[in-house]
């Protein structure tokens, strides 16, 4: 598909968001994700990037600045912009007392989301993810790799144009974090934008076309990875740009 | 013993108002902590001014001397049932067990002091009784000095032993379902077992008292300390060291709660990491094959999830369901017995009969189902999983619509069965039942939804500890205690009325009353949820 002409699926213009009288959380971040895109979003511990997407997503509410998805705005239309967006936090607190597969047919009622094509979505990435046979226990019973792998299977039935992600490989095991990241090239492929946090350099560098640096809630780097990196890793790039900031 | 002081603090610090105060900027957030500091502050005034005012009437009939043993049986009695209600949660099943057991505590030291900090936290509660009853015995039996300090430093100590009861209780529960592979639900059940006994305990001894003729001599000081003491001694103790004084019989009250604390907690220490695992751990079958799903609306499914969170906790479970259970069970024991028993048994003998009380039918129904509206605290119980539904695209009201839709689920059913088996019994018209029936409905429909105004109005997700919202929420305070009174108040007149006009005219009037408060408060959270 052609996306090159399309809108931005996620655009943020300088949004800031700061803790009651403290210290800014986020302070003046822009940056736009398009379709297809694959936007890694790096920094330390603590620098802005859980903040941002909570408000990406809806969660957080915000006073400065606007974050667009998909053309509505997150503050004056945020139904319209979760029915396009699907979020995996780095930590899912999932509904314990339900079983697996009552949690996605929570979320698939939600999204009102058939019964033919739920089954199917969740048979597919079940297999995929391995957990099927784990769906009928509870929430309660999984380990953290399991409750991570029922919110990205509860994320992706929906078939989300924006997809946004915490921190996604935290937790799980070699092959969940291979299948998640061809599931994030074929969404791409389908023009699914992907947004996500991460620590792991290596990860982003190999997964990403784009990718913005934060520190201290400021956006200090953001572009192509090519134009970011000019060869050199893109460690050494953060490392840089680190410590020019 | 340090690090058990350094727990206590740290259990009291992180769910303390003042520290959150103390330490938080936002200035909208400190006004409500702030709010919530007065709110809580006024129930114990109120709580006070009730408890003065029946000293007062103690004075007036010239019981005064009573009192004494009166403020030691209503703290224990407050305090059993209380703590009872909150052993799970507090002292087992609570969110930062693993944090808590992976530091150097013995597992003693852990339920001792989640114990503590659950008498530290009730502790305003049964001051508030103790001091003022001590105002009201002070002002009308004028004692001794020594009364003064010696009432106080008892105070502290008279609910120690009724919480290790109802502790000791809530453990061996704990301890018999851990054995089970559904240690939760074996546990729900267990726990409602004992309450419901306790209801019926305290109508067979009211019932044993009156055949013996007690109730007649109880109006003697030394009588009543006497029959307290037989069936509670601790009690008896805190009379007598207040009102001899004497310092032995006090020094006897703090050294059987010190050393029952010992001995409770020697034994909690024992089975503690078992009981806890079994409850944190859940049977994984992992043979789940997928096959034909259904679709259903988004309300359906926030209330299935509602009632798959409410039967997944124990706390939750008993709180916000033992009205619902008690109900129907209360009315077809009334239509088995016959109602006259029981509301001798309830009224002691005033001169009331089923005929006359029938109006008071669907309120006496409501007072049990109506009380807890799960729609209160369900909005505060998301805590953590808030991003779960907020981060859905579903509007805020679709939200308050699926948890209002299983709260009338909960209630509506169980209303109108209990309804009809007290219209049964005694035998009410059929048209005045109709009616009764549907302002039954009517006032769960009201419940359901002042419950959720208030539950979005005091939102609370940053709790540590379920309890914390479903027990001592803001939210189920300020939804139950107007509540309540406003159905003792309406019971009254509906009987008062029913005397001098038509019983139908009577309940026709209520239902418009009920539907139009249950047509604004749910107005009120559609505008809350905007």
């Amino acid at each position: 598909m052609d996306i090159s002409s399309s809108r931005a699926m996620l655009d943020i213009r300088h949004y800031s968001k700061s803790y009651g009288e403290g210290k800014k959380a986020a302070d003046d971040v822009s940056l736009r994700v398009m379709p297809g895109d694959i936007y890694g979003f790096i920094g330390h511990n603590g620098a802005g990037k859980s903040t941002t997407i909570r408000a990406v997503v809806g969660v957080l509410d915000f006073t400065e600045g606007e974050i667009y998805i998909d053309g509505h705005s997150v503050k004056d239309e945020p139904i319209a912009c979760k029915r396009v967006t699907a979020y995996i936090p780095d930590n899912p607190d999932l509904y314990e007392n339900l079983t697996g597969i009552q949690y996605l047919n929570f979320v698939a009622d939600v999204f009102a989301i058939g019964a033919a094509e739920r089954e199917r979505e969740i048979r597919k990435y079940g297999e995929l993810f391995e957990i099927t046979e784990a769906l009928g226990d509870l929430i309660g019973s999984y380990s953290h790799g399991m409750k991570q792998k029922l919110a990205i299977i509860s994320a992706l039935i929906h078939h989300p144009k924006l997809l946004v992600l915490d921190e996604p490989f935290v937790g799980l095991d070699p092959k969940a974090t291979f299948t998640l990241k061809e599931l994030m090239h074929e969404l791409c492929r389908q023009g699914t934008a992907v947004f996500f946090s991460t620590h792991v350099l290596d990860v982003a560098e190999k997964l990403c076309n784009k990718v913005a640096i934060i520190k201290r809630g400021r956006i200090i780097v953001s572009g192509s990875m090519e134009e970011l990196t000019e060869g050199q890793s893109l460690e050494s790039a953060f490392l840089e740009a680190d410590s020019h900031a | 013993m340090r690090n058990s002081l350094i727990l206590l603090k740290t259990l009291l610090l992180s769910t303390s108002r003042i520290n959150r105060y103390r330490h938080c900027t936002d200035k909208r957030k400190r006004g409500k902590l702030a709010g919530g500091i007065v709110g809580v502050a006024l129930l114990y005034v109120m709580l006070m001014a009730y408890c003065i005012a029946m000293c007062v009437g103690y004075g007036a009939y010239g019981l005064i001397d009573a009192v004494p043993v009166l403020c030691a049986l209503t703290v224990s009695v407050l305090a059993f049932v209380l703590t009872l209600f909150k052993t799970n949660g507090y002292l087992f099943n609570f969110r930062e067990y693993d944090m808590l057991m992976s530091l150097p505590f013995s597992p003693g030291a852990v339920a001792g002091c989640k114990f503590l900090y659950m008498y530290v936290n009730s502790l305003p509660w049964y001051l508030s009784i103790s001091l003022a009853m001590l105002i009201g015995y002070g002002v009308y039996a004028h004692p001794g000095a020594p009364v003064y300090p010696l009432w106080l430093v008892l105070s502290l100590f008279l609910p120690v032993i009724p919480m290790l009861g109802a502790a000791l209780l809530g453990f061996l529960i704990a301890r018999i379902s851990a054995g089970f592979r559904k240690t939760n639900l074996i546990q729900t059940v267990l726990t409602l077992i004992f309450v419901i006994f306790c209801f019926s305990l305290r109508f067979i001894l009211e019932d044993m008292f009156r055949n013996d003729k007690v109730q007649a001599t109880l109006e003697t000081v030394s009588e009543l300390t006497g029959s307290a003491a037989k069936s509670y001694p601790p009690a008896a103790w805190f009379a007598a060291a207040v009102t001899k004084p004497s310092l032995p019989t006090a020094l006897l009250l703090i050294g059987a709660s010190a050393l029952l604390f010992a001995a409770v907690f020697a034994a909690v220490g024992r089975s503690y990491r078992r009981i806890n695992s079994a409850m944190k751990s859940h049977a994984a079958a992992r043979d789940f094959r997928l096959s034909e799903q259904r679709q259903h609306s988004a309300v359906r499914a926030i209330a299935f999830k509602e009632w798959r969170r409410m039967t997944g906790s124990t706390a939750y479970m008993v709180n916000a369901g033992i009205g619902v259970i008690l109900a129907p069970l209360v009315s077809v024991l009334t239509l088995i017995i016959g109602p006259d028993r029981i509301i001798r048994a309830v009224t002691q003998g005033a001169p009331l009969d089923a005929a006359m009380l029938r109006p008071a039918i669907p309120f006496i129904v409501y007072f049990f189902t109506g009380m807890v509206a799960t729609t209160a605290c369900s909005p505060s119980l998301e805590g953590k999983n808030a991003w779960i539904l907020q981060s859905l695209p579903i509007e805020k009201k679709t939200v308050y619509q699926g948890k209002m839709l299983f709260n009338l689920v909960l209630t509506v059913p169980s209303t109108l069965f209990s309804i009809l088996c007290l219209c049964a019994a005694a035998r009410s018209p059929l048209l005045d039942t109709l009616l009764y029936l549907l302002l039954g409905a009517a006032l769960c429909a009201f419940s359901t939804a002042w419950g959720c105004v208030c539950g979005i109005r005091h939102l609370r997700l940053d709790w540590e500890n379920e309890i914390e919202v479903i027990k001592q929420g803001a939210a189920v305070a300020i939804y139950m205690l107007p509540n309540m009174f406003a159905v003792m108040g309406l019971t009254v007149l509906a009987v008062f009325l029913g005397t001098r006009m038509s019983h139908a005219l009577i309940t026709a009037v209520l239902i418009l009353v009920a539907l139009a408060l249950a047509a604004l408060s749910y107005r009120r959270v559609l505008r809350l949820a905007a």
